[in-house]
């Protein structure tokens, strides 16, 4: 694993939170909801202006939980957009690296996923020890697509997270079997955000299902 | 950025609450394990739990309605003070209420009120791990964590039975949550135990000395440990509240003179006194009525 150093173009600075101490706290308690309630669909109250392929939600909710202590790995096509790693590097100070098993926060496009089994998992000792994986979709709704149990979830919640390949969905679902192992994941589309920790069971419904 | 005080808001620096944030992220994901976390110490008055007020000042916001109890009531020394800490520091509303308050941090109770969806408990934790005095070494509990190795916990209940015919622990019982962790539930009595199971609210536990958080999320299942033979039972009294009459809530023992008489009270004194409104608003009601 190698600390990547991408230099920061002033040019493609733009700003973070007005204010990182109230605006950080706020963004932190809408993903301590997501993460508390997976499966629940949060819209960010803030709107702002995001640096080149990220959106809102990603780009706020790695303002909100990285900096100089957290290891951060990016697909390719973010690791490729200077605006992307520019504004990271500078608002984040994060050590961004080309090894995702060493990586604690794993930034990905959806149809550029890594493979689950290449991020960190954590070890039964320490299962905190662990990848959190952020990935962009295209579409995010509470359509009858997976259903999800679990902690957090009174009875049971359906969703559609759209643009996960099958590889990335089965590796997805099988991961529980290895819970307390696991990534947790935030998947994030506009201003949109919902999380699935590790502790969510997943099924995949049937499409008659939905007709319910 | 800092307030006009001079502090921090909410007191701790941005990076130990982001720091304090991840670490709070993992613990709801592992339902009942305890998260490690670092950084500095927060230099607080004894009895204040570092641990539950570095969870507070990492969770709190302009928004929150602050709560702060400590065996129950609002009005010990410390409650009024960490309350008073947090409105200057942050700024934040305070009530007494448990149903007005988003966040209640908590030394050794869970209030009476049922907690709704979108609070958060906050528990100040002494000791988090439950299997300490059993087994010392923290590279052993840890193993034991992690192959879910908790019969030498059931072995010291039965011994409990043996010895005295029932279980003997009332405090700091412990439970399995989600079963898979066994977790420190804080020196709570037994009796706050069943209101743990399937809450709506988060719980968020802090142990600020061996830096470690641990969480329940809402609705998740948390069961006290028992036997088939000797099923968990809570605290039971043969006398009702002396000011409420409440048949139904956790007492104290309160002596009321210098002869020693004695007295029961609910302990957690919201409650109560909430109690005491209804029943002389439903009392004037009554006169109402009938006049
Ligand atoms: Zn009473």
């Amino acid at each position: 694993m190698a600390v990547l150093t991408p230099t920061v173009n002033s040019n493609a600075l733009i700003a973070g939170f007005d204010d990182p101490v109230q605006h950080g706290q706020q963004v932190f308690r809408a993903l301590l909801k997501a993460m508390s309630e997976p499966g629940t669909l949060i819209e960010l109250e803030l709107n702002l202006a995001t640096p080149g392929l990220l959106n809102n939600s990603t780009w706020q909710t790695l303002l909100s939980l990285l900096d100089a202590d957290t290891q951060l790995w990016l697909s390719p096509r973010l690791n490729s957009d200077e605006r992307v790693t520019s504004n990271l590097r500078f608002h984040c100070q994060s050590p961004i690296i080309d090894g995702s098993k060493a990586a604690d926060f794993a930034v990905a496009l959806a149809d550029e996923l890594p493979v689950l089994r290449d991020l960190n998992w954590g070890t039964s000792e320490y299962p905190d020890r662990s990848t959190t994986l952020i990935v962009q979709v295209p579409a995010l709704s509470d359509e009858p697509h997976w259903e999800l149990t679990g902690p957090g979830i009174e009875s049971r919640k359906t969703a559609r997270i759209a643009g996960l390949s099958e590889e990335f969905r089965l590796a997805l679902i099988n991961s529980r079997k290895r819970f307390p192992l696991g990534v947790d994941c935030i998947f994030c589309c506009g201003s949109k955000l919902l999380a699935l920790p590790r502790s969510t069971q997943i099924r995949e419904m049937r499409p008659e299902e939905g007709e319910a | 950025m800092s307030t006009a005080t001079g502090y921090n808001f909410a007191y701790l620096d941005e990076q130990s609450k982001r720091m304090i944030r991840r670490a709070i992220l993992k613990a709801v994901a592992i339902p009942g394990y305890q998260v490690p976390f670092g950084g500095r110490e927060m230099p607080l008055p004894h009895g204040w739990g570092t641990g539950g007020m570095q969870v507070t000042a990492s969770v709190i916001g302009e928004a929150d309605r602050l709560k702060v109890i400590d065996q129950g009531a609002d009005d010990t020394t410390n409650a009024v003070s960490i309350r008073r800490f947090f409105a200057t520091t942050a700024g934040v509303e305070t009530t007494e209420s448990t149903a007005a308050a988003s966040l209640i941090q908590t030394r050794h109770r869970i209030p009476e009120t049922p907690l709704q969806a979108d609070q958060i408990l906050i528990y100040q934790v002494p000791i988090p791990e439950p299997l300490r005095f059993i087994e010392p070494r923290e590279t052993e509990t840890r193993k034991m964590h992690a192959l879910s190795e908790y019969g030498a916990m059931q072995v010291k209940l039965y011994e409990d039975v043996a010895r005295f015919g029932h279980i003997a622990t009332s405090y700091d019982y412990p439970v399995m949550v989600n079963n898979r962790y066994m977790m420190d539930p804080s020196p709570i009595p037994k009796f706050d135990n069943p209101k743990m199971n399937r809450m709506p609210a988060l719980q968020l536990f802090g142990a600020g000395f061996e830096k470690r958080i641990y969480a329940v999320p809402p609705y998740t299942e948390v069961k006290s440990l028992d036997f088939d033979d000797y099923p968990f039972e809570v605290q039971r009294w043969d006398e009702n509240c002396a000011i409420c009459g409440s048949d139904h809530s956790f007492l104290d023992e309160v002596i009321i003179d210098d002869a020693g008489s004695k007295m029961f009270v609910c302990s957690d004194t919201d409650y109560c006194r909430s109690r005491q409104t209804n029943a002389t608003e439903s009392a004037t009601a009554t006169e109402e009525t009938l006049s």
